[in-house]
């Protein structure tokens, strides 16, 4: 139901604090699409654990890449795209290049506020204005962006404002607008926040929640609950845990699981399902929108069949 | 190699001698936390402490209890807490666009040139977002701040960056933008005549001219020479405080706590910072790990009499339980034994909370975690772990 929603649109764009796990609600969001028979682009910026090698792809170097049919993930560095556009707005190849060799441009580019966060923007506004060359159909159904955590989460989502007032005039003033109205048009853009259940996480997020709709005039479309713990033990048994707990009891359950060990662990599960309850009533609670809990995953990596379970979270929420 | 101390006892040292700590690491790893916990433990021993963070969102409000915290330091009331003859803690955040002003204010002679650049619609858009502005003005107040006698210990926070080591090399990125000297070559000529002329020292820079016109207009790029004109008097100014502040990381009264989570690429970040911090010679002084999540089959435990009998139901689902989490242990265990191996340096492993810390009381508790009482010397006097 959620995902009717989101994938309506042509673009999907993540923020949220650093650690809560964007990357892989990223890609967990676009392997649903294409279960649903979307051609999807995952776009991800200067990540040094990219989601295609998570997905069993070659890594990007920059270009979109096929990690499964219908599946494409770019992992997007800001320099090479600034580069790129230089190469486009100079038709002339050796001006360009002495362009590209200058370290005015280098020492310019590392520093000159937002100009990497705007070239990133642009170029996922190009990516969504793609078409195929005969069918003049969309390139990609949906775009998928794991917006870099710096700094604030909104970091990114201000620069087009900031750059369409500095820069009045000129194609690149122009530009701003342009992504910025592509940012804000409901119709094509869903802006998700991810959260964790931990205090500074739901904190961050709620403040988040309301700055995109103050600062950006971006209303989020849901929220995304990350790494939760659910109810396993029924209310007897978790009371029977509890009591356990304070018993001598000592052995075996079966060969290898030492049972003080195993009560120990199924209190901290029932501490962590408790938080988990708490802080997700606490964002039902606060922010008007849906919200989707995806579990917490105790395994050794987070690869492909990992990111199909969560999928199929995403697909039933 | 230096004797084997423990982690906690280096950190311990550090909190009682050093004049300034500096908590950095990825973001979402508890370096707020950390740093707040820190000048907390060192307060309570006596010292008087400022924590200092550079946050957008207040993170360290929160972990403070209560109130708002500001670009000035206020004092954090401990009296409850009993701190030990002398000790005091203040905190405060980083007001990024204020430190900004006030520096400009401190380099410029006269009244117009400030003005001109105050007044600047680049600087104003730009001033709190410039790349590296954030990283360069937490080390312009924290200069400012280890001149203040008020305190005897610093610990600051720094941004949340995604990747840690920006911190450090984020104010050669500002000073290379605001070098002038380059960057005025191309600007220069177009203030100078309000169009495009023909002067312009190379070809290069002729086209990089034209394209700038081109795409961002002839009033931007007036504002933008005016910003750099009026910022060239005052180069000199900040390359000279930004050399106070590269001495004063390199100071052996300054050191560096890389705070870092259990997970594998978080430790690669943070054993990548070790080895830089190393070769600019800066003072670390330990790493912390927060939010361990410990083997529950590993803890120590009385031996009961009595045998344990469940049903098989909840028998089976306390193994499923057991079983995961020390997979997680495990995992992580293996990643934190890769830092060890390689940086010939042990963590400070501080294990999940039983609560989130949102107080003071929350912040000790932390505290005490990072420096278990008599834990240390079992484990020098077992050898092994």
């Amino acid at each position: 139901m959620l995902l009717d929603s989101l994938f309506a649109r042509r673009l999907v764009v993540l923020t949220g604090k650093g650690g809560v796990g964007k990357s892989v609600v990223g890609a967990s969001l676009a392997l649903a699409a294409r279960e649903r028979g979307k051609r999807v682009l995952l776009v991800e910026v200067a990540t040094p654990l990219e989601a295609s090698r998570r997905l069993g792809g070659p890594p990007s170097h920059g270009r979109a890449v096929e990690v499964q049919p219908g599946l494409h993930a770019l992992n997007l560095d800001p320099q090479g795209v600034m580069d790129e556009y230089v190469r486009h707005v100079v038709p002339i190849d050796l001006v360009a290049r002495r362009i590209l060799a200058s370290p005015i441009y280098r020492r310019f580019f590392a520093a000159a506020p937002g100009l990497k966060e705007l070239m990133v923007l642009g170029k996922i506004m190009v990516l969504e204005e793609a078409r195929r060359r005969l069918s003049r159909e969309p390139l990609y159904d949906l775009i998928v962006v794991d917006a870099p955590a710096t700094g604030h989460g909104l970091a990114y989502l201000k620069v087009p404002l900031a750059a369409s007032r500095a820069i009045p005039v000129g194609p690149i003033g122009h530009n701003a607008r342009r992504i910025l109205q592509l940012l804000r048009d409901p119709a094509r853009t869903a802006l998700v926040v991810v959260a964790a259940p931990e205090e500074m996480a739901v904190v961050e997020a709620v403040e988040l929640f309301h700055a995109a709709e103050a600062e950006v005039d971006v209303v989020p479309q849901a929220v995304v609950l990350n790494g939760c713990h659910e109810r396993r033990f029924s209310e007897a048994e978790e009371a029977e845990v509890l009591r356990l707990a304070k018993s001598e009891a000592d052995g075996e359950l079966q060969p290898g699981v030492p049972f003080p060990a195993a009560v120990r662990a199924a209190r901290r599960q029932i501490r962590r399902r408790r938080l988990t309850r708490f802080y997700r009533d606490r964002l039902a609670r606060t922010l008007d929108t849906p919200l989707v809990s995806l579990p917490f995953l105790f395994r050794e990596t987070l690869g492909r069949d990992e990111l199909r379970t969560l999928a199929g979270v995403l697909e039933a929420a | 190699m230096a004797p084997r101390r423990s982690p906690s006892a280096r950190l311990e040292t550090a909190l009682a001698e050093r004049h300034v700590l500096v908590a950095c690491g990825s973001g979402g790893v508890g370096k707020t936390t950390t740093a707040a916990a820190l000048a907390l433990r060192a307060a309570l021993a006596g010292r008087r402490v400022l924590v200092c963070t550079i946050d957008p969102s207040r993170r360290l409000a929160t972990s403070l209890g209560k109130g708002s915290l500001s670009g000035r330091p206020r004092a954090i009331e401990l009296k409850t807490m009993a701190p030990a003859q002398g000790g005091a803690l203040y905190a405060m955040v980083l007001d990024v666009k204020g430190t900004f002003d006030a520096l400009v204010l401190r380099h410029t002679q006269d009244a117009a040139a400030r003005d001109r650049i105050l007044k600047n619609r680049f600087y104003q858009q730009v001033s709190a977002a410039l790349a590296g502005s954030h990283e360069y003005m937490a080390m312009e107040k924290l200069l400012e701040l280890t001149k203040d006698d008020r305190f005897d210990l610093i610990v600051l926070d720094t941004p949340p960056t995604r990747h840690a080591l920006d911190f450090l090399e984020a104010p050669d990125r500002l000073l290379g933008f605001l070098d002038v000297s380059v960057l005025r070559f191309f600007l220069r000529p177009y203030f100078k005549a309000g169009r495009l002329t023909v002067q312009v020292a190379t070809r290069t820079g002729a086209v990089l001219l034209k394209l700038a016109d081109r795409f961002m207009g002839l009033q931007f790029l007036q504002e933008l020479s005016e910003f750099f004109l009026a910022f060239e008097g005052m180069y000199d100014g900040f390359r000279a405080r930004a050399a106070e502040v590269q001495a004063l990381l390199r100071s052996p009264s300054t050191g560096f706590v890389l705070v870092a989570g259990p997970q594998a690429p978080v430790l690669e970040e943070a054993l990548y910072f070790h080895r830089r911090l190393l070769e600019k010679q800066m003072s670390f002084v330990g790493f912390v790990v927060n939010r361990v999540h410990t083997d529950p089959a590993r803890e120590r435990a009385a031996r009961g009499a009595t045998r344990a009998r469940v049903a098989p139901g909840l028998a089976a689902k306390l193994t499923l339980t057991l079983r995961e989490q020390q997979v997680l242990a495990r995992v992580e265990r293996q990643a934190i034994a890769r830092l060890e191996v390689d940086t010939r340096e042990r963590p400070v492993l501080v294990p999940e909370l039983e609560q989130d810390v949102h107080d003071l009381r929350g912040l000790a508790a932390f505290a005490e975690l990072v420096f278990p009482r008599g834990r240390e010397e079992a484990r020098a006097a077992g050898g092994s772990r």
